[in-house]
């Protein structure tokens, strides 16, 4: 066990310091750290400086910054244009203030997250990026901050999971290290649409492959649950997956966990594929999970469970990325972690009590109600490129409506977990209970 | 007889001294917290050993909280 979490910890450290990993999102176009030191609101002139610089820059605000909102000598994020790197696009303020009801979102969201995350492996984590932007945090910090409590959750949950025989170390390994390399490629393709088509263009190559990728593997995923569940709950591996099996290409490796016999050369692509849903839609685990359980045939107890291990693995090299490049606000990581690493564990030794295809209909309902509010966002994006017209109003409450459908993903998905959870602990006591009983007679 | 499973509640109370204590240490100090971790060269590792440490000893609380509250994993028969 020791030689496998010091072997684990090598490769992590290796990758994080090889690959720019900027899993969840890189930081899209150009932006500076630092304070401002004056404004001049009659000339419309900031003067800034960056962090770690003894530099004062003059910069010029553009028409869409509104300079009484700026404040001078606190830390601040500078959204500059993409050709004039000396005209700001956006100000906003590095650290917000952490008063009660901020603090008590944060801690219900991480909460309801670390549920989530502890019993599909994943998918907690969505909401908290969105809610803590909506709270006024700069959209790269709150990326950040949010990574960096994802390794730390998915190291608790990976552990516990591990005690109750659920983990394949091997097979999370495998999958989190070629994901590393489905992050870079995720990225370059980010910005390579960053640079064609500007923030609209991205979000809305984001949203469009949120859907598709939801609606198609959700929708299969949620469907194979129900046919489960009406088949008396006995899963059994995909034929794709007994197929893959059968074919022997080497390296050939036995996932002894997983109980598969399997070629790298079907494993690696799952990861890689994982890699690069976490670059753009922030949530690898959605191709992760499915991957494991219907291309390399794990059941979905050891797929969602090894899942921590691939989150861990991405999450911490993505988080040393982030802290070197100083947007970590670690107010942030470390409220969310209060809370999640309650439900990260709640929600880990939940998967013990209920019937395995629960995983699927909790992975299925949330992947198919994300989808919805992902594409509540779409005629926004497309009218910000001048492919649709809506009126202002319209698209404020939808995209208002996409956030609200999005967090009711992730609530109706803790209502399923926390019912057949307790509904399991209620049927094991009576077990326990009649056994005793027997005894007695 | 079923034998009463002891309760972790020494581990419960060292570990929300020290996880409560370090959560007050960090919210009574944020200028300072938000600075030194923000900051480049070795100060890096800071927001990482923060997260690692926290990981440790408000995971541990965290657990035997629940252990305590009779919310433990289902055992194998």
């Amino acid at each position: 066990m020791k030689k496998a979490l010091v072997i684990l910890m090598a490769l992590v450290l290796t990758a994080a310091l090889a690959a720019p990993v900027f899993a969840g999102g890189a930081p899209r176009g150009e932006f500076r750290k630092g304070i401002i030191t004056g404004l001049d609101e009659a000339a419309g002139t900031i003067v800034f400086s960056p962090a770690n610089s003894d530099e004062q820059i003059t910069m010029k605000l553009g028409p869409e910054v509104n300079s009484s909102e700026i404040t001078v000598d606190k830390r601040v994020i500078v959204s500059l244009d993409e050709q004039d790197h000396t005209l700001v696009r956006n100000v906003t303020r590095m650290f917000i203030d952490l008063d009660a009801k901020n603090m008590a979102f944060i801690l219900f969201v991480g909460f309801v997250g670390g549920l989530v995350s502890g019993f599909i492996g994943s998918g907690g984590a969505f909401v908290l990026t969105p809610g803590m932007m909506s709270l006024g945090v700069p959209a790269a910090v709150a990326v950040a901050s949010n990574m960096c409590h994802k390794f730390p959750k998915a190291m608790v949950g990976a552990y516990k999971r591990l005690k109750y025989g659920q983990v394949d170390l091997k097979l999370g390994l495998i999958m989190g290290l070629s994901a590393i390399g489905g992050v870079q490629i995720g990225i370059k393709v980010q910005e390579f649409i960053f640079k064609s088509w500007g923030d609209a263009g991205s979000n809305l190559y984001v949203s469009v492959a949120f859907v598709a990728i939801l609606v198609t593997v959700g929708g299969y995923v949620f469907r194979d649950a129900m046919k489960i569940a009406k088949s008396g709950g006995e899963e059994k591996p995909s034929k794709l997956a007994l197929w893959i099996q059968t074919i022997n290409i080497p390296p050939m490796i036995h996932l002894k966990t997983a109980n598969v016999r399997i070629s790298v050369w079907f494993t690696v692509p799952v990861g890689f594929a994982t890699g690069l849903m976490a670059a753009t839609i922030a949530v690898g685990g959605f191709v992760g999970v499915p991957g494991m359980m219907y291309v390399i045939g794990a059941s979905s107890l050891v797929a969602s469970a090894s899942e921590l291990v691939v989150a861990f693995t991405m999450g911490f090299a993505g988080s040393v990325k982030w802290a070197m490049a100083g947007l970590i606000d670690l107010r942030l990581t470390l409220l969310i972690l209060a809370a999640s690493l309650f439900g990260v564990q709640l929600g880990a030794l939940g998967t013990t009590y209920v019937k395995e295809h629960m995983i699927k209909v909790v992975m299925g309902s949330i992947m198919l109600i994300v989808a919805i509010s992902r594409g509540l966002a779409i005629p926004k994006y497309l009218t910000d490129l001048g492919v649709l017209s809506l009126q202002p109003s319209t698209a404020n409450i939808l995209m208002k409506a996409s956030f609200i459908v999005m967090a009711a993903a992730l609530l109706i998905g803790a209502f399923i977990i926390i019912k057949s959870m307790i509904m399991g602990m209620r049927m094991s006591r009576k077990e326990v209970s009649g056994v005793a009983a027997s005894h007695v007679k | 007889m079923k034998e009463k499973k002891k309760q972790p509640y020494a581990m419960a109370v060292m570990m929300g001294i020290l996880s409560i204590g370090s959560y007050i240490a960090i919210f009574t100090n944020q200028e300072m917290v938000t600075d030194f971790s923000t900051r480049s060269g070795y100060f890096v590792i800071l927001p990482i050993a923060a997260a690692f440490y926290f990981s440790f000893i408000h995971g541990a609380f965290a657990s035997s909280v629940l252990s305590i509250l009779g919310i433990e994993a289902k055992k194998k028969k």
